[in-house]
């Protein structure tokens, strides 16, 4: 009687395995586009304005650049940090390998294999002016898209851009 | 008659798709695989020498480790090198963030999110003590076996192997 219902019923599974098996299959292509092509991010903090918004921005974020070695100062990057190695922070590459970074005061070569990055908004920005230079190795990808809020959609150049807070509608509200 | 000829290879379009495709997907799933699971690696080189061959031993590498945060001191890891981010190297922790490193002449405390790494064989190394403690985010993976040389195949510890090199039959041949 067990047999009979169980032979019932392979139909069922067959068919449930075969959906599922089409599920993760076309996962494993999502992560591969992911993780080589470009994949999307969610940014949200201080750290970045007037480039990114406080209170969130859907990036888009390719993966070529890296593996190609294309990234030069001034790409806005996706890095994971090396201060807490499961947080992965948007900062703007301010200094390559060889490239003297600083100010006034204090002068500092960037050594090999390593970037100097910084966030647009200097005043509330934790990056290599308080940690150092980072590996090249930590780099994720290149933000080159904002997709989310909608006033800031657009390209991700490599300038900070210089938007007065009277006058420039795409300004962010504080 | 063009078109008939182009009907005629149909088929074999199609089978050659579908095979393809089936290449394609067992791909997908080795690379989710190696990147998540546990994958291989030939390490070379003479700076974690007894514990790995000079001229290439091939080694497992699991990958959960990492994102459980259960790397500790002694384990032998994979990590990108903060000198050269396309390379790839193997060598064992010593110390974790807050670990005070060093010998007599020098010490210095891992900071946090970083660790200290050295390679077994200290005369041909180049690692921490050279380059300085290392973010964990450029960790890849934990080397848990050897596969080839047969002599060495078995488990890879926390402790530095102490070969005798005249007496012990696992020791690497200078």
């Amino acid at each position: 009687m067990s047999l009979q219902v169980f032979r019932h019923w392979i139909p069922t599974v067959k068919d449930a395995f075969d959906r599922t098996l089409m599920v993760a299959k076309f996962f494993c292509s999502l992560h591969v586009t992911n993780t080589f092509l470009c994949t999307c991010a969610l940014a949200m903090g201080p750290s970045m304005l007037p480039t990114l918004n406080l209170t969130g921005s859907l990036v888009l974020v390719e993966r070529l650049s890296i593996r190609f070695g294309k990234m030069a100062s001034g790409d806005v990057v996706l890095i994971r940090s090396p201060e807490e190695p499961r947080k992965v922070v948007i900062k703007r590459i301010v200094g390559v390998e060889g490239d003297a970074v600083g100010n006034e005061e204090a002068t500092a070569v960037v050594p090999k294999g390593h970037i100097w990055i910084e966030g647009d908004n200097k005043h509330n920005s934790r990056d290599s002016r308080q940690f150092g230079p980072v590996p090249y190795g930590l780099l994720e990808g290149r933000v080159f898209w904002v997709m989310w809020p909608p006033e800031d959609f657009g390209s991700v150049g490599r300038k900070v851009e210089n938007i007065s807070l009277e006058s420039s509608a795409g300004c962010q509200k504080t």
